[in-house]
């Protein structure tokens, strides 16, 4: 059983007038412990795909199955469970919740009914190599330790799935192979399964599975 | 637990926003604190004087107050008391020899008719719980050299008195009464007021011209040396002062012309030969306590300084009333009775038993009263009273509309934050939960420093010496009423006017209801907010960068 099944998975958004198909009929499969990145210029649909696998958005047509269940017809909350329990988010623009400090930016995402747990958010910043800088404000990091920020919230509830939208995006190669490897180093040792898109043409390296995203249409390229 | 971290981060961290919001809130709370409590505080105010009776503990006051627009009205009997009662001395010569200085005060009932204080039997238990005499004398005090001209008349002391008459028999009186509603018919078509002094010497011409033969000099009867006298009085330096006099009941402490209690510098009587002397008057002469005040060669020392409630029945000075009866030559009478009704549901119904007990007596309760009082005072009142339920309710909105827009505007800042928290797991419950504790912690700052620059904005406007005036009009019209009198009488007012300094006062309702609406304003924006954020879908906040 596959992790991930997606079929004829389709998104359309009415501007005005014409209609973008932004997602149009997709099929794939991503299997547990896979590292896939999604390759493909500004405006391919690549982010509404992650945005739906993610359960951010709900597709016009199609369906997108996890774990076998189709979660399309998930209410909010059941929605807000699976994103807190199963998936890990990564931004392109780091998302860091600006009042906060980089530990409670990672403790927000496992704060349940209000509790946190900081010495769970230090050990998880300690693991993207940010412990010295936990008590530090997202306005005094620089762009690459934002993105480790935003990379152990998205570590700290160990999802099966992590999600990362243009992850280097905002970042140097440099940094961003950093950010990639520790994504890779998870994918290996903890079995995790990566989803990144990405015009980054240096991600394919790290990627067991890669493909080209163009008008809405996927090209399998590496499996 | 975080989300206290988070909030406190939130507030802090964003302090500008909080200063903004919670000043706003605090700013409309304090308005409501004021504006409420500035008109409890005229409505004080106004209680104050409309209920004047009620200040002294009186529920029914009883006098024989003649009211001057009937004079034509009164009866043979009480036009001749009338006149006995301000009968004035005209030969100063009795005095003195020509050029000597003298002082002589010339104690009149004016309009107030006395009466035997033995009357008072008649107020039985059933009728009065409590009561206190009374007696309020118009005071003309002359004071200079002896003028020369009175060695000239060989007569003795003449005095002016309104001869016997027959009275008006009913045709001439509704002559006369016919002729007064036409001169005033006259005077208002011409736009002259009729109480003014030129309109009331018109009816009064009209009123004579119409009098049958025996009235129209009555007032010029006395023999013409007299009358010449008066007329050609050589301009000396004779001063004259009109001022009033009042006898106090000191047997009582909580009814009665003053009350102990007014007494706001000094003390009341206690000792012999001692006067106490209404605040405004004492101001007004530059008196203060400890100086003496002499009536006809008796010496009287100024304990108390008092600041009478009464203010339809007020006087300049206050005596005992007993020396008063001495000092004016008026043993035993008295000319009012203030009445503490046995029972205050039943003031109307005892009210009209005593008017029936007292022919002939102007029996006033404490609803007639109100009536009678005009001034700066009772249109600020009533113009707050008109406005302010508009007033609030307009700045209620505006703090609330400021509020929900500063609110959902940082909302919208927020949009991306609040995509993300949904992106990372999120419920709608939480957010909103933070959102809406942001505004709860926020209203309270507001509530808290409204409640504070509200209490300031009380202290500075009772510092500010806000005074209003309340004109009452006065039950004793003064000896004015005399033609004779009228030379006498230049400075003798009619009506009192009561200065009230507005005190507002702290009031813990009005205060907690000033907080409220800080809070309140703060958790209605807040809960806005919360709905806005539910129905956000997280990809559109995402999308927002």
């Amino acid at each position: 059983m596959a992790l991930i099944e997606i079929k004829d998975l389709t998104k359309v958004y009415k501007s005005g007038r014409s209609t973008i198909r932004a997602v149009d009929g997709i099929n794939l499969v991503v299997e547990k412990g896979d590292f896939l990145v999604v390759i493909g210029p500004s405006g391919s649909g690549k982010s509404t795909l992650l945005q739906l696998l993610g359960c951010l958005d709900k597709p016009t047509s199609g369906e997108i199955k996890i774990d076998d269940k189709e979660v399309n017809r998930f209410s909010d909350a059941r929605l807000a469970e699976l994103r807190q329990n199963k998936l890990g988010f990564i931004f392109q623009s780091f998302n860091l919740i600006p009042t906060l400090t980089a530990r409670q930016n990672v403790e927000a995402a496992i704060a349940k009914r209000g509790k946190g747990d900081k010495n769970k958010a230090l050990e998880v910043l300690e693991k993207v190599g940010l412990a010295e800088r936990a008590d530090h404000l997202p306005s005094l990091l620089s762009g690459g330790e934002q993105q480790r920020v935003a990379t152990a919230r998205a570590l700290i509830n160990d999802p099966e799935i992590i999600l990362a939208d243009e992850p280097t995006g905002n970042l140097d190669s440099r940094t961003g192979k950093e950010i990639l490897d520790i994504l890779k180093n998870l994918n290996r040792e903890k079995k995790q399964t990566v989803i990144i898109v990405t015009h980054s043409e240096y991600a394919r390296e790290f990627a067991n599975k890669v493909v080209e995203m163009r008008d809405g249409k996927l090209q399998t390229e590496k499996i | 637990m975080f989300y206290l971290a988070y909030l406190k981060a939130e507030l802090l961290r964003r302090w500008g926003k909080t200063t903004i919001i919670a000043l706003g809130l605090a700013i409309a709370s304090a308005i409501i604190i004021t504006i409420i409590s500035t008109s409890q505080g005229l409505s004080d105010s106004q209680e104050q004087v409309l209920n004047p009776l009620e200040n002294v503990g009186t529920d029914i006051m009883v006098s024989r107050s003649v009211d001057t627009e009937k004079m034509g009205d009164l009866d043979e009997a009480t036009r001749a008391e009338l006149a006995s009662e301000n009968r004035v001395t005209t030969d100063l010569s009795k005095l003195g020899k020509a050029g000597e200085s003298f002082s002589l005060d010339t104690f009149l009932a004016g309009t107030m008719l006395t009466f035997a204080s033995s009357d008072t039997k008649k107020l039985t238990s059933d009728l009065a719980k409590e009561y206190a005499t009374g007696l309020i004398l118009n005071v003309t005090h002359q004071e200079g050299k002896i003028p020369e001209i009175t060695a000239e008349f060989q007569t003795g002391p003449e005095s002016f008195q309104i001869p016997d008459v027959a009275p008006l028999t009913d045709a001439e009186r509704a002559a006369v009464d016919a002729a007064r509603q036409k001169a005033i018919a006259d005077l208002q078509a011409k736009g002259i007021d009729p109480n003014s002094e030129e309109g009331r010497q018109a009816v009064r011409e009209a009123e004579q011209a119409v009098m049958p033969e025996r009235f129209k000099n009555r007032t010029f009867t006395a023999p013409s040396r007299t009358f010449r006298q008066t007329l050609e009085t050589p301009q000396t330096d004779i001063k004259t002062e009109n001022f009033t006099i009042a006898g106090v009941d000191t047997s009582k402490t909580d009814i009665g012309l003053i009350l102990p209690s007014q007494i706001t510098e000094g003390s009341y009587f206690n000792s012999q030969d001692q006067v106490v002397v209404n605040l405004s008057y004492a101001q007004k002469k530059g008196l203060k306590v400890g100086d003496t005040l002499t009536f006809n060669s008796k010496k009287l020392t100024i304990v108390g300084i008092v600041d009478p409630k009464l203010y339809t029945n007020t006087a300049d000075v206050y005596v005992p009333i007993a020396d008063l009866q001495t000092i004016a030559s008026k043993a035993g009478r008295i000319n009012i009775i203030l009445i503490k009704a046995p029972n205050a549901d039943a003031v109307e119904d005892t009210s009209n038993k005593i008017a029936g007990l007292f022919t002939g007596a102007k029996v006033i309760n404490s609803n007639d009263t109100a009536a009678q009082v005009t001034g700066s005072l009772i249109s600020a009142a009533s113009l707050m009273n008109r406005f302010i339920g508009l007033t609030s309710i307009i700045v209620i909105l505006a703090a609330f509309i400021i509020v929900s827009l500063i609110t959902v505007f940082s909302v919208n800042k927020r949009t991306q934050e609040i995509g993300t928290l949904k992106g990372i797991g999120w419920k709608n419950p939480s957010i909103s939960r933070q959102i809406f504790l942001e505004n709860l912690v926020i209203g309270i700052f507001g509530a808290i420093l409204g409640v504070g620059l509200g209490v300031a904005a009380i202290l500075l406007l009772n510092q500010a010496n806000i005074v209003f005036t309340a004109n009452v009009a006065s039950s004793n019209a003064g000896a004015g009423f005399i033609p004779f009198m009228r030379r006498f009488a230049e400075a003798t007012a009619s009506a009192s006017t009561a200065n009230l300094k507005l005190n507002v006062t702290f009031n813990y309702l009005v205060l907690s209801l000033g907080a409220a609406v800080a809070i309140v304003g703060s958790v209605v924006a807040g809960a806005l907010a919360a709905f806005k954020v539910s129905r956000m879908k997280p990809q559109e906040a995402l999308r927002q960068l």
